[in-house]
């Protein structure tokens, strides 16, 4: 059965060990017609979107983690329209593992009463996959990043994703071109990015929809029970990649966000319109960024994707700026 | 409409209080549902850029301040509080002469996320600290832990105020801010009460006003003496049968941010339909911030602001607007969809077939009068209180 979830600081190993496919929601290639009539037009088109698919397919439930305003809003809002959801509280504030680690376990008695069966054996096998499944996208993506294959992995058995991969570390040639940083936050259609293979470039990301997937800093230690298995979960996430829905002590978003920028030559800010914790962050990063002598380009999306051309020709000048 | 004594005398008060800050020793630049009360038990002075924002709007200025935030990037898309509070700190000025320099930031994110990017963005801007109290969203139950985390928070809160400021939080100082604080918001609870009257001594914009005093000083006798006062004038028109509008024949709630640079504006409206606009959710949001259950202080507090009004489910909050439309006899709901707030506006079409009375939803912005289309507007309204 599967649990769809927004957020990529969703414990998507607790779910999976709960024995249910943990379902990455994103909008899709059909327009935004039903969502309509729940929530307004200025929400962003994946929030839209995700409630859109939401709408037409078969969920067992929901989770939803509080990151922005609509994420907040939304979890009601599908209950509203009849699914069964799950907030977890992760907190905004990086920092307090304890509280987490509480949440996580109201989470686990959530996962029970919806008939997973949730224990130390299970979580940890779990973790070992995904754990997997992280280090061999991280793999495949210095080699060369392939957006079709971990949106795919978001979206079926760990299992196969990991074989999925595999497959394509195989395969995977390392190529040098002029690199692009595509900072954002979800862009789930493939297309997109090989409009900028396209033009020339070699792509590096700061995406909910790339690294920002499975670029984790791991706990330094080996969880003992489900208590401390837990407690693993609530570290894991509180050191994965900065996202800009989150506040760090000292200015970790943007420290990473221009570290990955140093090799450089060009920054597209890739932004769903409506997207505010992106859009606060844009104008300081990109003054920072132009002072580093980088080339920045803001590139604004709305799900469906319906002007590829009008995206390739914007990308086409950047490519040529940059020569 | 009437206009209330009390206005002229929250110009004054909001003028002076303004002032003051520019002699300020320290002074922090504060989210609007924040426990004040902390700062002013340590004589650091609350600067409020959303009643700036407010005050921005309700003078039409609201798009030419966004415009300097604007070129600097900022997309039109955000929140309009934010935008042209930022564009005056571009602009080094605002219809007041601009905020003073913050020595630190204090954003809690119980009325909203955006506060904590905003802040974000101020903190780079002036190189200040900036403390985030971050509140747990209550969907569903308050939890035990939700509150222990935000309590161990606000202890950090203290510490980290007195090691910028080098003063020490008094337990006895604390109490009697907290004190006037309660007294403070029960009396302007008592002068938004006096609207279940029929006809109203007063209306909503009335609210909107002079709500300032409740927001940016909570917690001192200004706020105490101006809503006593406010309460008298508003005691004496009803004594005397005097209403907010001349004709009141329909009796409205308002729900979300008003839309500040067309007060005026909807207030004729409404009048000129013998409706009135006798309470809102937004004014009403200040009315909770009054609670002190036991000897411990820090605890309450925990509480009050972790259950503020835009902090809870979509349930609960049509159960509180179901709530004042009884306590306010109130034939309809008007609801604002602004374009600036999403936690106030999304969900709204849920909240509306939940009402026990009927509701129209109207799209604008609070602070930037370019979103505002009127025709639109009209058409909307005129049809609902045909209606009703």
């Amino acid at each position: 059965m599967k649990i769809g979830y927004l957020c990529t600081f969703t414990p998507k190993e607790l779910i999976h060990s709960a024995g249910f496919l943990p379902f990455r929601v994103f909008a899709t290639d059909k327009p935004i017609n039903r969502a309509s009539a729940y929530i307004q037009s200025y929400a962003c088109s994946q929030a839209r979107g995700s409630l859109e698919f939401a709408l037409e397919d078969d969920f067992y439930a929901f989770v939803f983690t509080r990151c922005c305003d609509t994420l907040m809003r939304l979890t009601d809002i599908f209950e509203f329209a009849g699914k069964r959801v799950h907030n977890i509280e992760f907190p905004t504030k990086i920092g307090n593992v304890e509280y987490y680690v509480r949440e996580l376990k109201d989470f686990v008695e959530v996962l029970r009463a919806w008939g997973g069966e949730v224990n130390y054996e299970s979580l940890m096998e779990s973790l070992r996959l995904y754990r997997e499944l992280e280090e061999k996208l991280k793999l495949l993506f210095s080699l060369s990043p392939d957006y079709e294959t971990v949106i795919k992995a978001q979206q079926i058995d760990v299992r196969k994703a990991i074989e999925l991969v595999d497959e394509k570390i195989r395969d995977a040639k390392r190529v040098e071109k002029p690199k692009v940083l595509i900072t954002g936050s979800v862009c789930p259609y493939p297309e997109v990015y090989k409009i900028f293979i396209d033009a020339g470039f070699s792509i590096k990301d700061d995406l909910c929809t790339g690294s920002r997937f499975f670029e984790y800093k791991y706990p330094n230690f080996e969880p003992k029970d489900l208590d401390s298995a837990l407690r693993y979960i609530a570290e894991k996430y509180m050191n994965k990649s900065p996202c800009p829905t989150k506040h760090y002590e000292g200015d970790r978003r943007f420290e990473y966000v221009l570290k990955l920028a140093e090799d450089c030559s060009a920054v597209v800010f890739l932004l769903v319109k409506f997207c505010d914790p992106h859009f606060f962050d844009y104008p300081q990063l990109k003054e920072i960024l132009e002072g580093m002598g980088k080339k920045v380009a803001l590139i604004e999306l709305e799900f469906p994707v319906v002007s590829l051309e009008q995206l390739r020709t914007r990308v086409e000048a950047l490519r040529e700026v940059i020569e | 409409m009437r206009k209330l004594n009390a206005s002229g005398k929250m110009r004054e008060l909001m003028a002076s209080y303004y002032m003051l800050g520019h002699q300020a020793e320290f002074n922090a630049w504060i989210t609007s549902g924040a426990p004040v009360e902390l700062l002013y038990a340590m004589d650091i002075y609350p600067v409020y850029p959303e009643n700036h924002g407010a005050l921005i709007g309700a003078t039409k200025l609201g798009s030419h301040y966004s415009e300097f935030s604007e070129k600097k990037g900022f997309s039109r898309d955000l929140c309009s509080y934010a935008r042209c509070d930022i564009g005056c700190v571009f602009a080094g000025t605002s219809p007041i002469g601009g905020l003073p320099k913050p020595t630190f930031l204090f954003a809690c994110n119980n009325i909203c996320n955006t506060v904590v990017k905003w802040y974000e963005v101020l903190s780079r801007i002036f190189k200040v600290p900036l403390f985030v109290l971050d509140m747990p969203f209550i969907r569903k139950e308050l939890k035990e832990s939700h509150l222990r985390y935000v309590e161990e928070q606000l202890y950090d809160f203290i510490d980290f105020a007195e090691k910028i400021t080098g003063r020490k939080l008094e337990d006895s100082r604390l109490k009697e801010v907290v004190l006037k604080s309660l007294e403070g918001v029960r009396l302007y609870s008592e002068c938004l009460m006096t609207a279940r009257n029929k006809p109203s001594p007063m209306t909503c914009f009335d609210a909107f006003v002079n709500m300032a005093p409740i927001v940016c000083l909570r917690g001192t006798d200004h706020a105490v003496s101006f809503y006593r006062e406010m309460k008298e004038e508003l005691d004496e028109r009803v004594k005397k049968g005097v209403s907010a509008i001349e004709n009141e024949k329909i009796r409205l709630l308002w729900d979300n941010i008003p839309v500040w640079y067309r007060l005026g504006w909807f207030g004729k409206f409404f009048e000129e339909r013998n409706a009135c606009l006798v309470a809102d959710t937004y004014t009403n949001a200040w009315t909770g911030f009054g609670v002190l259950k036991g000897d411990d202080i820090i605890s309450s507090m925990a509480e009050v602001y972790t259950l503020s009004y835009l902090n809870i489910g979509l349930d609960r909050t049509a159960e509180v607007i179901n709530r004042l439309i009884e306590l306010y006899d109130v034939d309809g709901v008007v609801m604002h969809s602004n374009r600036s707030c999403k936690p106030y506006s999304f969900g709204q079409y849920e909240i509306q077939k939940k009402l026990n009375v009927p509701a129209v939803i109207i799209e604008a912005d609070m602070v930037d009068e370019r979103a505002f289309s009127e025709a639109q507007i009209v058409t909307r309204l005129e049809a609902f209180l045909e209606m009703l």
